[in-house]
């Protein structure tokens, strides 16, 4: 661990000296912030129509005047709660986005400066390799994530009803950031890696780890239409399931990493 | 202190062999120049030796034991390689570059080796800069110091003065001969035959296979035979006379006489001795080397008849 640790420091170094590569991360989590706040609070101050009164809402406030969370709250807290906790699970892109070209670049971006052989003749590990790779993209990610999340919940304490930021605490929403978010964009960033090593092209391993955007949007539309509850056993089971993922995917990552043709086929 | 030995190494690329059965032996204390025109295997012979490519035939191994997948990353520790390339992280500080290198060797203070090698290689002033910001030579020499940090027993130099100034062409040159000093087992790969000439202790010849091996000298006696030089202050025709009963070939020419030897440090005490007792004012003696840049081209020419 003493060498992933060596090569985590330098990617990390890297990353701070080249910020700009955060920029689309940073206008991600932008969004994933601001859109739920559009919809609960501008929307409804700027009309003047509340959204407990419009009919698009009924069955949702009805589903969640249900729980026992938000049934303490008024119907109009009740909706701002739902929304701002579906909304969430737009934050788990913010790291997807912030990481992805790191993440891609990874081994192309070495080949291609020519820094991975000298890297490569050193006691390093191909599986410590990696593992150092995909960290170098998620720590950012993360703390990027974390950062938004402080901020949402800010802006929720500040501007939504009384009561609604505490439905942020639950565990449904905690397991969404802290747990399936991380393992997301780990499998993400996973899928990336794993390309870059096959390719020599970073834009190719940027497309593929930007597939599990897909599955992640199609959760938010499946919640938004209330055909998926996104509870704390649903996101435990998801994120069960995108544990095993990625062990797999380490696995293969390392068998895909094949030393000889980066040295001696890429160009 | 460490010994390599390549064995029977061949690597093939589909249908194209890129190195055919090449065996040496690098033994501590020694300089061993790997030669050969571009496109001769050495890159790909360097990078087996390493372990970064596997052979397609043969081993290598360090000490007894075999390069593999599984040993590969601990006989690396063993191992350092300077690249083509000097591929240092253009974003990172020389000392940063050096650190993150340090640490990957498992280095116990790795500040302290950092602050050793920048001290070694004259680059304590640049420390901080950027590696992108650093000429040609000073990044070769950061990658020098790389290469050395964690005192490896043997040292894979893949064209370590290319591009360099003069000076910092020597300066390098000066580090190799005290690797060898250090009873380092030092591989040199190289177009520069002067330098070969200068430090080699043995050269390879390589064009996928194996040309020659032996010692500059040996490689040049073999292909050009040894030559006594002797300058004389009179016509030297009379004295060639003296020296044809005992040497089959000597030429007289104005003031010079050529005689060809087999052995130029144990003959040549006793032809200055005949010359003097003949009454020859003998101005100068020297042995008469062709250079290597002949004895290679020569070989290589061989090699393509």
């Amino acid at each position: 661990m003493r060498r992933v640790a060596a090569l985590l420091g330098k990617e990390l170094a890297d990353l701070r000296s080249n910020p700009a590569i955060f920029i689309p991360a940073i206008i991600t989590g932008v969004i994933s912030i601001a859109m739920p706040f559009v919809i609960a609070i501008a929307i409804p101050y700027i009309t003047g129509e509340q959204l407990a009164s419009s009919s698009d809402f009924r069955v949702a406030l009805e589903m969640y005047r249900d729980q026992p969370a938000t049934r303490r709250l008024d119907p109009e807290g009740a909706i701002q709660a739902m929304i701002f906790q579906q909304f969430l699970i737009l934050l788990v892109l913010t790291p997807v986005a912030g990481a992805m070209s790191v993440a891609a670049y990874a081994v192309v971006g070495e080949k291609q400066a020519r820094t991975l052989e000298p890297l490569l003749a050193t006691p390093i590990t191909t599986f410590e390799l990696l593992v150092a790779k995909v960290l170098g993209a998620l720590v950012p990610g993360i703390a990027l994530v974390i950062i938004c999340f402080a901020l949402y919940l800010g802006g929720v304490a500040l501007f939504a009803h009384p009561g609604v930021y505490r439905t942020l605490f639950f565990p449904r929403a905690l397991l969404t950031i802290f747990l399936l978010g991380p393992l997301a964009s780990l499998a993400a960033l996973q899928l990336a890696v794993c390309v870059s090593s096959r390719v020599n092209d970073a834009r190719s391993a940027q497309q593929v780890g930007a597939l599990i955007i897909l599955p992640i949007s199609v959760l938010l539309v499946a919640e938004f239409t209330n055909d998926v509850q996104l509870t704390s056993r649903v996101v435990l089971l998801i994120s069960a399931f995108l544990a095993v993922f990625n062990v797999g995917l380490m696995a293969i990552g390392i068998r895909l990493f094949d030393r000889e043709s980066i040295l001696t086929r890429w160009k | 202190m460490s010994t390599l030995v390549a064995s029977h190494l061949t690597r093939r690329f589909d249908a194209r062999v890129a190195v055919d059965d090449v065996s040496f032996e690098l033994a501590p204390g020694e300089i061993f120049a790997l030669l050969g025109p571009n496109g001769a295997g050495k890159t790909t012979t360097l990078r087996m030796l390493t372990g970064l490519i596997d052979p397609s035939g043969g081993s290598v191994s360090i000490d007894g034991e075999t390069m593999s997948r599984t040993a590969g990353p601990r006989l690396r520790g063993h191992i350092g390689f300077l690249t083509e390339a000097p591929g240092l992280w253009d974003r990172l500080t020389v000392r940063a570059n050096l650190l993150v290198y340090a640490r990957l060797h498992g280095i116990t203070n790795p500040a302290r080796a950092v602050d050793e090698a920048l001290d070694l290689f004259d680059i304590t002033n640049r420390q901080h800069d950027r590696a992108a910001q650093l000429s040609k030579g000073l990044k070769q020499r950061v990658a020098l110091a790389r290469t050395l940090l964690h005192e490896p027993e043997i040292v894979l130099l893949d064209e370590p003065t290319s591009g360099l100034d003069p000076e910092s062409a020597r300066d390098v040159r000066d580090l190799i001969l005290r690797l060898r000093g250090e009873r380092r087992a030092v591989l040199i790969s190289t177009h520069n035959l002067d330098e070969v000439q200068r430090m080699a202790d043995r050269v390879a010849v390589l064009r996928t296979r194996l040309v020659a091996l032996d010692t500059p000298a040996a490689l040049r006696t073999k292909l050009f035979g040894s030559r006594v030089l002797v300058r004389l202050g009179d016509t030297a025709a009379r004295f060639a006379e003296l020296l044809r009963p005992a040497f089959k070939d000597v030429r007289a020419d104005d003031r010079t006489l050529s005689i060809a030897v087999d052995d130029v440090e144990r003959v040549t005490p006793g032809i200055v001795r005949v010359l003097v007792q003949a009454g020859a004012d003998v101005v100068s003696v020297m042995a008469d080397e062709a250079p290597l840049e002949e004895v290679y081209l020569r070989l290589l020419e061989r090699e393509t008849r």
